[in-house]
């Protein structure tokens, strides 16, 4: 139905003026090698344990069962209502409540809610509440041993069909694609936790693993024996555990991101994508998660072996210095659409089934303002994240460096840091819409 | 040994800067728009407000022509830009009945088949929004206001 938006939206945005991203290229650039051959020669930011422990009688309320449970089924309650909505309401995607939740509300708000409180969904996650209930059906979980090894990866592909949902499937915004896609997600992943136990959400449900990888920038981290605690966020996005497939996670967020950029350039739509078909897309979407990829192990292959280090581990060793990097392009893409199409939801909610007279909190009437944020804010929120995301980013593999070697070299990180440099250049680029 | 490193991140580095450049020489017209926002542009217009001055079609503003035959899109297509504040014309024939729509404007149309359809408004809304066949779902620009 529509080439330029994400899943839903009524407009994209201006092109950032060519002054911002000159001055933003120029920044990335300057601040890379400021951080390379200025800040600390000897690691310097705690690990797990360097925060402050919270209250103990906070943290039994915040992981006891009751708050937790009681958190999953209004979940799953909003779940089912919108599940309702979108197969029984008014069946225009301008009318209809579930797109919106879904694309705008649920998917961009997940960030900020799980950046400001830790990973929200894998407490509130309604799955993890409807497995418990049907856990009599399979008591044993036969697969759980195999869980260690898969790691992030069936979340990576998890997330990987939603972003190509969002992205590139034509159907997205009508509002039985939204039921189906809620519904099969459900049945697929409760039977694999079914058969995986409960650990398959951490390691399967693709939007639990992306709060959790985002609430790492978070202030909220767990020491390794349980305890919570306030911790510096560059301290916690460097202690999260080394698994499987956490670069495949990030390079997944950060690939579907540039694509989405890509999408909306004029050069996409009147060349590689002037087909405006899923094959295009899907070829699209694989192509540039497939460059980040590419980018991402070359840099941490040649940082490793100028480093003397053992080339196995170095893919999975530096990935958590990627997800603020991964940060900043969702937050340049995504900001807009829940500031200013993020209305809808609210506007929708007062009449969800769109019955005569219906308007539950006042705003049905209401219009959205598509000009509460201004253009030159907007412009300023994308290259201020993208920037941000970087100067982190450069700032963790820095980090991240000494800590595997007291001795390292700056020079040893240089091949990462330009990969990155590429990145946030790049970004740049498609917000420019080159 | 530093040779072979060393010479992939020039490399990268070269095609990052390449990228940048091949970015100036592509949308030299969308840089010059720039961020001209007028301050004034708070609310979006509806419709009909910017009837007001109808006896004067061609004295101002910017008049936006579109022709569909057969499912093919001529006239003034692919991104057109506009700037903010502009009193914009837009002008649709279609071969086939169908209903016009301009996205975060939400304006709409009846298009009656060889019969041109005109929509007018103030652009007083920042951003790109996509001018649409609401049955069809062809595309038939993109207008870019800024």
């Amino acid at each position: 139905m529509s080439v330029l938006a994400h899943g839903v939206g009524s407009r994209t945005d201006l092109p950032i003026p060519i002054g911002f991203a000159l001055y933003g290229a120029g920044a990335a650039i300057l601040a890379s090698f400021a951080v390379l051959l200025v800040f600390w020669r000897s690691p310097r930011l705690g690990g797990p344990g360097s925060g402050r422990p919270l209250p103990m009688g906070l943290q039994r309320l915040v992981d006891g069962a009751p708050l937790r449970q009681c958190l999953q089924a209004v979940a799953l309650l909003l779940a089912a209502v919108v599940v309702a909505v979108a197969l029984w309401g008014p069946q225009d995607t301008d009318r209809n409540l579930a797109p919106w939740v879904l694309y705008v509300t649920f998917w961009v708000g997940l960030v900020p809610l799980s950046l400001l409180l830790g990973p929200v969904a894998r407490v509130a996650n309604p799955l993890r509440l409807l497995h418990r209930g049907l856990q009599v059906l399979a008591p044993g979980a036969p697969g759980s041993g195999r869980l260690p090894a898969l790691g992030l990866w069936p979340a990576a592909g998890s997330l990987l069909v939603f972003v190509w949902l969002e992205l590139v499937y034509p159907g997205r915004s009508e509002p039985a694609t939204v039921a189906v896609f809620l519904l099969g997600y459900a049945v697929v992943h409760v039977g694999l936790a079914l058969w995986f136990g409960e650990d398959w959400f951490a390691h399967g449900d693709g939007f639990e693993a992306y709060s959790t990888l985002i609430a790492r920038l978070s202030p909220w981290g767990r020491r390794d024996d349980g305890r919570l605690e306030l911790r510096n966020p560059l301290a916690n996005a460097l202690a999260t555990p080394s698994q499987p497939g956490l670069a495949a996670l990030v390079v997944v967020l950060l690939g579907s991101t540039a694509f989405d950029g890509l999408s909306r350039t004029v050069f996409w739509q009147t060349g590689p994508g002037s087909a405006d078909d899923t094959l295009s897309g899907t070829l699209g979407l694989l192509a540039m998660i497939a460059v980040v990829a590419a980018l991402y192990v070359l840099g941490t292959r040649f940082s490793g072996r100028m480093a003397g280090q053992d080339p196995a581990i170095q893919p999975a060793r530096y990935a958590a210095t990627v997800i603020p990097i991964a940060l900043g392009y969702t937050v340049a893409h995504y900001f807009s659409l829940l500031a200013l199409d993020g209305q809808t939801t609210w506007i929708l909610a007062s009449n969800p089934f769109g019955a005569d007279g219906l308007d539950l909190f006042g705003t049905y009437g209401n219009r959205v303002d598509l000009t509460a944020v201004g253009s030159d804010a907007i412009a300023l929120v994308q290259v201020g994240a993208i920037i941000l995301g970087h100067v982190v980013g450069v700032t963790l593999a820095h980090e991240r460096a000494l800590l595997s070697a007291r001795r390292a070299r700056a020079s040893d990180q240089l091949p990462l840091v330009i990969v990155m440099v590429c990145f946030t250049l790049g970004g740049l680029g498609l917000l420019f819409g080159f | 040994m530093p040779v072979r490193p060393s010479r992939l991140p020039a490399a990268l580095a070269g095609l990052g800067l390449a990228a940048v450049l091949t970015g100036c020489a592509g949308t030299d017209e969308a840089a010059s728009v720039g961020p001209t926002t007028s301050s004034s542009s708070s609310a979006p217009a509806p419709a009909g407000t910017s009837s007001a001055a109808p006896s004067t079609p061609a004295a101002a503003g910017q008049r936006i022509e579109v022709t569909v035959t057969g499912g093919q899109v001529s006239g003034d297509t692919g991104r057109v830009p506009v700037p903010a504040g502009e009193h914009v014309t837009l002008v649709v024939t279609s071969d086939a009945p169908d209903e016009l729509h301009v996205h975060g404007y939400d304006l709409g149309a009846d298009l009656a088949p060889g019969t041109p359809a005109t929509v007018e408004f103030d652009a007083t809304i920042p951003g790109v929004f996509e001018v649409e066949l609401h049955e069809a779902g062809t595309l038939l620009l993109s207008l870019q206001v800024g």
